[in-house]
């Protein structure tokens, strides 16, 4: 036989459905951001765990200009050292008839007949190339699929400035370019930068290589010392132009992922605690609240002699349902968040499989810790009522609010309507439920500004990088140091409305034990294309000597202003030089490093020369430009500003619309299950009270006021302190994921804020006008026989 | 034009009370059906009834006789399924609910079986409470002085005896001077002393300010207090007496 009180648990649940659905809702986010946060990390994780296993991914890697193949043997008896393998890879630039828009490459020699011991390739199309065919290629997927390049089709690439055109065989990915990107930009550029694997004959003829090689990689013996080994490979390739061997950490792609998963680890417990902490603190107050309206249920099922174990047995039975239902929800929306969040990860990472890892752990836990909060929630209010006198908990609980504030009312005769004082009182006399209420009520700002605040630091980094920092067009750059006289050369060019030279070198700096390897830019003191920005966006004159550096370079390399860092050139005749860090720069992109021109050639000792470029021309005679540029023979890449910002907004829009679709949300689920559930409690609590009135002549309207006013009062409290809490948090967040590729300001816009209050207020509007519908269906004749 | 009364009313009766002209409360042929279908429910059956200005009217009959029904279709509170009734030139049949709250507000005055104070506010703001949306109220305080209470102002309910509560109940039901004051069981929850002083506060109201008085009561102890006693037995007005000399409140015993 149905056990009764279970009977009273599906009435109570289907009588409180719309509570129980907006409660259920609330687990359900917390669920579902634990799901999503946790399954994408392990995805990620997963996929570039077994992509470097299966492809051999290399542990170490070194750039040089040109050695002899029999050095690599020498490189194989460095103690610690496992595979090495020499390879071929240059800068290229590819043709295509339907653009004039530069695009960028980079070849990369492999084995005609066989995958390369390490970096092998894992094809996604066609096959591989053919020994018999030197004019064959492989090519990256993302620029295969931006560009619907398919195998068969040929390829127009600038080799050592010869045009040759090759037959694409297949497609590959490859655990060297997850991440594609050229430049420190934390975006791949799908469509203008291609990655080309052609046979190492072939190329070794192209670039006048035969029994040479310019790069290398390699992987390390176990228990092996990286900086050791490192140091050894340096010392033998420094005569042959090696510009310094490093490791993964400093492989662009490898290194934006590393962040990525950083950030993922971080977010994964961060995000769930901060979504989980709050629906935990909501489920007490709204279980709460549930529970205490049903004090007189449990005082009655006291009196008729249950004891406390089965009247807690029904609480647990009655929160559990719930606590299933929000998990049910969570999981599913989770697995859904899940989903296409790796789909916009699929736009950045190219992996053989990515999928989300929904593993059953995760939803274990899930749900346990769901079931464990919610009845921790209702617990401690089922367990207050239950320690009370049958007799006692059978009263109304109403003097708090009638022992309250009786000076309220004196100061009433100035025409203050009874109704404020009622809400008043109501909101003063329990200030605990009161609190509680409005920090629930806040918490749903934060989530809601949260998402709205990616579009104004998207903004604010376009305006700053875009507008402020890179002022030019364009940017070029050419394949070895030019003289000045290039840069009037484009000068000349019809369209072109300035040019700027500049020279860019790779550079490792030391501060102490810390290192970093990155470019240093000489700029002109007149450089008008490039200008660096402090904190409050103004421009940074270049210091005559010394070092600008971005400020989370300095941070990362534990430097102030007049401190000393070592800079090493890692090209040409690798000079070493102390150099005094002068002024900090605030950059939202990249690690940078700056010096003036001039400066910088001197410690290079080599004259007047830029190897870059900043352009800044007619956007109507733009194609004429390209066509000229493309003509040059010493440009070997370019950039153009605007398909940057283009991308910048493609790409990370559809990220950001994504995240603040899921936060608001949330955010809205909140304010409409807190605001609701308060709202029907107290309407619970007081319907006879509202009805009396009614029947006293109130209108419906002047008695959904004082309910109304009561919620008004808190909603109003709520939001100024949600905003605060939002801007807190945004900051804490932004903190937490600061990384090297880009730093996140903190940039929120007063729209922003405002959006957020008002997206709150409707939702809490919304539910009011669903508890105000419910006063106009109020009861009035039972009223006047029953007792509250 | 005065429909003649039919079952309920005398020329002595009208003598009695000594209120003449039109009845202020017309109700012809009031039906109340509950449930549809094979056995509804008759609350009230075919109820013809009149009420003069500054009537005192007593309406006994057992629980089910359908007393409350009559009085929540006086008060506004309740539709006849058939019938009509009307207060003055206020159709309360077929009205909206903004004509009845209306009606209420500006001519009812309730007292309730269980006082039905605001908790959370003291026993002079409930009173101005309803002060606050009447047209021409008299000063709260004055209410209830009427009622004896002038030393509990600041008191807030639960700090109050049951009669008192019912006291300020009643206060709050004139302090809008009321045409019509109606009050379902005031002394149901109170023991017999406190429930006499309740009573007199009620008989103050209905001499002093003339308000038209119905209460309904299963005590017919308290018939003795009124103008015209109608006891009710199955949604029928079983019968109807006149009171030659109405008994103070402090007189009448149960």
């Amino acid at each position: 036989m149905v056990n009764v009180l279970d009977i009273k648990v599906m009435r109570d649940l289907w009588a409180m459905r719309t509570q129980v659905l907006t409660i259920a809702l609330l687990i359900g986010s917390g669920i579902a951001v634990f799901v999503m946060s946790v399954s994408n990390y392990l995805a990620l994780v997963e996929a570039m765990d077994s992509h470097y296993r299966n492809e051999r991914f290399a542990d170490l890697f070194a750039n040089l200009k040109r050695a002899p193949t029999s050095i690599v043997q020498r490189i194989r008896e460095i103690d610690g050292i496992g595979v090495v393998e020499p390879r071929i890879t240059q800068a290229v630039r590819v043709v295509r008839q339907d653009t004039d828009l530069p695009i960028s490459g980079r070849i990369v020699s492999i084995p005609a007949d066989s995958q390369p011991l390490l970096n092998r390739l894992h094809l996604v199309e066609g096959r591989w190339l053919d020994p018999a065919r030197p004019d064959e290629i492989l090519i990256n997927e993302a620029y295969a699929r931006a560009r619907a390049v398919r195998p068969g089709d040929t390829i127009d690439v600038v080799l050592n400035s010869r045009l040759q055109s090759f037959r694409v065989a297949g497609v590959a990915l490859s655990p060297e370019y997850v991440f594609a990107t050229r430049s420190g930009l934390p975006l791949p550029d799908d469509r203008n930068l291609v990655i080309l694997w052609a046979g190492a004959d072939a190329l070794a003829g192209a670039f006048d290589m035969r029994g040479a090689f310019n790069d290398l990689v390699m992987t390390l013996a176990p228990g092996a010392s990286t900086p050791r080994v490192i140091e050894e490979i340096d010392r033998l390739l420094a005569p042959y132009g090696g510009i310094g061997a490093y490791d993964r950490s400093e492989l662009p792609s490898h290194r934006f992922l590393e962040d990525e998963l950083a950030e993922q680890e971080t977010l994964s417990i961060v995000m769930p605690t901060i979504f989980f902490g709050i629906a935990a603190f909501l489920l007490n107050v709204i279980l709460g609240r549930l529970v205490d309206a049903q004090r007189e249920q449990i005082a009655s099922l006291k009196a008729l002699g249950f004891g406390n174990f089965p009247i807690a047995l029904h609480y647990f039975k009655l929160v559990t349902v719930i606590a299933l239902a929000g998990s049910a929800i969570g999981i599913v929306l989770g697995r859904w968040f899940a989903t296409s969040v790796i789909e916009s990860y699929r736009a950045f990472f190219r992996f053989p499989a990515l999928e989300p890892k929904l593993e059953p752990w995760i939803i274990v836990v899930a749900v346990l810790a769901s079931i464990v909060a919610a009845n921790l929630a209702a617990g401690s209010a089922v367990y207050r009522v239950a320690r009370l006198a049958p007799a006692e908990a059978m009263r109304p609980q109403l003097p708090v609010t009638a022992r309250a504030l009786p000076w309220l009312g004196r100061h009433a005769r100035a025409g203050v309507p009874l109704q404020f004082i009622m809400a008043l009182r109501a909101i003063l006399g329990r200030p605990f439920r009161t609190l509680f209420t409005v920090v629930g009520i806040a918490l749903a700002v934060p989530l809601v500004l949260f998402g709205l605040f990616w579009f104004d630091a998207i903004d604010y980094m376009i305006d700053v990088s875009f507008g402020r920092i890179e002022r030019g067009d364009a940017f070029v750059t050419f394949s070895s140091p030019v003289s000045a006289t290039a840069v009037y050369e484009l000068r000349s060019v019809p369209g072109i409305l300035s040019a700027e030279g500049q020279r860019i070198v790779a550079v490792q700096l030391r501060a102490g034990h810390r290192r970093y390897r990155t470019s240093l830019t000489g700029l002109a003191a007149t450089s008008e294309l490039k200008v660096p920005r402090d904190k409050e966006l103004l421009p940074i004159a270049i210091p005559p000597d010394g070092l600008l550096m971005s400020r989370p370079l300095a941070e990362t390399l534990a430097l102030s202003v007049g401190d000393t860092v070592r800079v090493e050139i890692l090209e040409g005749k690798r000079p070493v030089r102390d150099l005094t860090v002068v002024r900090l720069s605030d950059d939202i992109l990249g690690f940078s490093a700056t010096m003036e021109l001039g400066a910088l050639n001197r410690l290079l000792r080599e004259g007047e020369v830029v190897n870059g470029a900043a352009l800044k021309f007619d956007p109507v005679l733009a194609d004429t430009v390209w066509r000229r540029i493309q003509d040059m023979p010493k440009v070997e890449a370019s950039s153009v500003k605007a398909l940057w910002i283009t991308l910048f907004e493609e790409t990370i829009a559809g990220m950001i619309v994504i995240g603040a679709v899921i936060l608001s949300s949330f955010g809205l689920l909140i304010a409409v299950g807190v605001v609701y559930n308060s709202a029907r409690v107290a309407f619970q609590e007081r319907a006879w009270e509202l009805a009396s009135l009614r029947i006293l002549g109130f209108t419906r309207s002047e008695v959904a006021t004082i309910l109304i006013s009561e919620l008004a009062f808190e909603v109003l409290l709520a939001i100024p302190i949600g905003l605060v809490a939002g801007h807190m948090l945004i900051e804490l967040i932004v903190t937490l994921r600061a990384r090297e590729s880009f730093q996140i300001p903190v940039a929120i816009e007063t729209g922003s804020y405002a959006a957020a209050a008002l997206i709150v207020l409707a939702a809490a509007a919304a539910s009011a006008f669903v508890v105000r519908r419910r006063i106009d269906r109020l009861d009035l004749v039972a009223v006047l026989k029953t007792r509250e | 034009m005065v429909d003649e009364p039919q079952s309920c009313d005398s020329t002595e009766a009208r003598q009695a009370h000594g209120r003449h002209g039109p009845p202020v409360f017309v109700a012809r042929g009031l039906t109340k059906v509950y449930g549809t279908g094979a056995a509804p429910l008759y609350a009230l059956r075919d109820i013809d009834l009149d009420i003069w200005q500054g009537e005192f009217l007593v309406l006994l009959g057992p629980s089910g006789s359908g007393k409350s029904t009559l009085l929540n279709i006086l008060g506004g509170l309740d539709a006849p399924t058939s019938g009509t009734a009307r207060w003055r030139d206020h159709e309360l049949t077929g009205a909206t609910d903004a004509a009845l709250t209306q009606y209420r507000r500006e001519h009812v005055g309730f007292v309730f079986q269980f006082y039905n104070l605001i908790p959370s506010l003291t026993v002079l703001e409930n009173v101005r409470l309803v002060a606050q949306i009447a047209q021409d109220p008299m000063p709260p305080e004055a209410a209830l002085d009427l009622v004896g209470l002038s030393h509990r102002l600041h008191r807030f309910p639960s700090q109050l005896s049951g009669g008192e509560q019912q006291r300020v109940a009643v206060a709050r039901a004139i302090v809008k001077r009321p045409d019509i004051l109606l009050c379902d069981e005031p002394t149901g929850a109170l023991d017999a002393d406190t429930g006499r002083l309740v009573l007199a506060a009620i008989a103050t109201v209905n001499a002093e300010l003339g308000t038209t008085t119905v209460v309904i009561t299963h005590n017919s102890a308290i018939s003795g207090m009124a103008d015209r006693v109608l006891r009710l037995s199955s949604g029928r007005i079983a019968s109807e007496e006149t009171n030659p000399q109405r008994m103070p409140a402090a007189g009448i015993t149960w």
